[in-house]
């Protein structure tokens, strides 16, 4: 894919509120993209978590480590933005770009 | 029973499409309303909502959200949080409700055109959420100040700034008419779901958070954060809007769209959360200067994102990025001066310390935006207070119906680019304003400026107390005065604490 301009970066992932399902949802995507280096950025009201090209959570992570049944869905009460393109699933939520 | 899972049935219950019999497409879709673009039904159809959500998920979800936003809310109301907070905080309340509260409705409208005359079912269906975050949000933005109207009457402004001839709110109506009311469904959904709330909400919403956690504020941080998390799905009916455009040959059209309003709304922005962040908040209660958030959430987050669809940063690029640094000083001097237009307090707030701070965030504020400070501390300090307050009108620029301003001191940059159009002179801010205004002369060149209406005799009489009456100053509450009672100045009286000492000149 050829572009025109160049960007800063290609980091994309999602920005989280404060909260229990933050902090589980962190430890999951450190599970879900194993080999990714993972920028955790935490300004108190919203974490900022990166990795370049991307990110995903998959809703098994999050239910065996909450110990408890999870939709995917749920995480919206705490996805208070993201960087890149978002794409949701049943079973799990991603963070990309479609131009690598 | 179980159920089946969302991805089994989403596609089947979104496809709301049918063959119209009894009028033509184009009575079903005006294009004025629906598609001035002529892009296919069938490309429509292909419209695939990136971030998906059924009606019961919805409910479950808000209704989660809100009951944490309401119950932090109520947790909290028992302390003395607001009756003890510093009043250039509240201001900051005052200001982001007046501006936000009531806009969230005609957010709430932007969305219902789509809902009824997007082609896209995809679209529609997301849309009807947007429609109904925006009446959420108008509703709990209403509802969390009016608790402060009995302790500072000037909370009543969130009920009526929208509604008001205050020239902020008159800025305010005429960029978000112009982004959000008065356009086709496609053309709205691009300006408002991509440039305005996939570009800029996040800066208020999520930036201004950390600041008002910082002050303790956990109640307006919450509240906020919670509101973005809607914003942040209903924002991607912008997305595939532009995949569309750009595959069917649009992309001109697109990326104008994006120019415009993503310049109009910063310019509204840049004074709503650019002043509070910069001069209000105490300086050690400060997270980041505006700028290091603009280029966050703006200069990197938005940037990409832009770019990976396709579009290019707008042509104004180099000139957006000059006014970050200088926009909301400029605004943060005048609208301090002409406070009493205000329906909220500004602190003037330029202590040295404060001073070294901007210094050190935008190299060269002492010797441009501080030289217009100089002379208002120098006038307070000097015994006379009332020459700290402007008298008269600004020049205002016809297109973001905002005082004409730019850099002063050593490097001299205020003048309005003009035009003359049809027998009219018009006065802008910037090449950008200018050019917006040139695209479509027709849609802006009768609306006239709080200046032009007290020069065409709308205001009448003439005086100082007649304009404030016309802004409702004094009529709904109370006009602004310094939040602190110009006590900041007070620290000009320690040793060695002029302001050119701390310019370092």
């Amino acid at each position: 894919m050829t572009e025109t301009t160049t960007r800063s970066s290609l980091r994309a992932g999602p920005l989280l509120r404060g909260g229990e399902i933050s902090v589980v949802a962190v430890d999951a995507i450190a599970e879900d993209n194993p080999g990714k280096e993972i920028h955790v950025d935490d300004h108190r009201t919203y974490v900022r978590v990166e990795a370049e090209g991307g990110l995903v959570i998959r809703r098994a992570t999050m239910e065996r480590l909450l110990g408890r049944p999870f939709a995917m869905q749920e995480l919206e009460v705490n996805l208070t933005g993201y960087s890149g393109q978002i794409d949701t699933h049943d079973e799990y939520m991603r963070w990309y770009f479609i131009k690598h | 029973m179980p159920l089946l899972e969302r991805s089994a049935w989403y596609d089947i219950a979104r496809d709301t499409n049918w063959t119209p019999k009894y009028v033509e497409v184009d009575e079903l879709f005006p294009p004025d309303q629906s598609d001035p673009y002529g892009i296919p039904v069938a490309e429509w159809e292909t419209f695939d909502e990136p971030y998906k959500v059924s009606y019961r998920e919805y409910v479950s979800v808000q209704r989660e959200k809100d009951a944490g936003a309401y119950s932090v809310k109520a947790a909290l109301a028992r302390s003395s949080y607001y009756e003890d907070a510093d009043p250039a905080y509240l201001s900051m309340l005052k200001l982001h409700y007046g501006a936000i509260a009531l806009s969230e409705y005609a957010a709430c409208q932007s969305d219902a055109r789509m809902t009824r005359f997007s082609k896209a079912p995809g679209m529609r269906n997301m849309a009807t959420f947007g429609m109904l975050d925006e009446l959420r949000h108008g509703q709990i933005q209403l509802y969390f100040p009016h608790q402060l109207v009995s302790l500072d009457r000037q909370f009543d402004w969130a009920h009526q700034a929208h509604h008001s001839k205050n020239w902020a709110a008159i800025a305010g109506r005429h960029a978000l008419d112009d982004v959000m009311m008065t356009r086709d469904a496609v053309t709205t959904s691009v300006m408002l779901n991509f440039a305005f709330e996939t570009g800029l909400t996040n800066i208020q919403m999520i930036g201004l958070s950390a600041d008002a956690a910082n002050m303790g504020d956990f109640t307006f941080s919450n509240l906020i954060t919670s509101i973005q998390s809607d914003e942040a799905r209903h924002a991607q009916i912008g997305t595939p809007v532009l995949e569309i455009m750009v595959r069917n040959g649009r992309k001109a059209e697109a990326q104008q769209a994006v120019d415009i309003a993503f310049w109009r709304i910063h310019r509204i922005f840049a004074i709503l959360t650019g002043i509070p962040m910069d001069y209000w908040i105490p300086l050690e209660k400060r997270d980041r200067s505006f700028k290091e958030y603009m280029t966050e959430f703006v200069g990197e987050q938005f940037e990409r994102q832009l770019l990976d669809l396709g579009l290019e940063r707008p042509w104004y690029w180099d000139i957006f990025l000059e006014d970050v640094e200088t926009h909301h000083h400029c605004q943060a001097a005048a609208t301090w001066a002409w406070r009493n237009t205000l329906w909220w307090n500004p602190t003037g707030n330029v202590g040295p310390r404060e001073r070294a701070w901007l210094e050190e965030k935008y190299p060269g504020w002492n010797d441009t935006f501080g030289m217009y400070w100089d002379v208002m501390i120098e006038n307070i300090r000097a015994g006379h207070p009332e020459k700290s307050e402007a008298v008269g009108m600004p020049a205002m620029c016809n297109m973001c119906q905002i005082p004409i301003s730019n850099k002063g001191g050593t490097v001299w940059q205020a003048r309005a680019y003009q035009l003359e159009y049809e027998g009219r002179l018009y006065s802008f801010c910037s090449t950008v304003c200018k050019w917006i205004f040139e695209l479509e002369p027709s849609r802006y060149k009768t609306f006239n400026t709080i200046a032009d209406r007290m020069y065409n005799g709308e205001i009448s009489p003439n005086t100082p107390e007649s304009i404030l009456q016309y802004m409702g100053s004094g009529v709904i509450s109370q006009g602004g005065r310094d939040a602190h009672d110009l006590a900041w100045v007070r620290a000009y009286d320690e040793p060695g604490a002029t302001p050119r000492l701390v310019a370092g000149s």
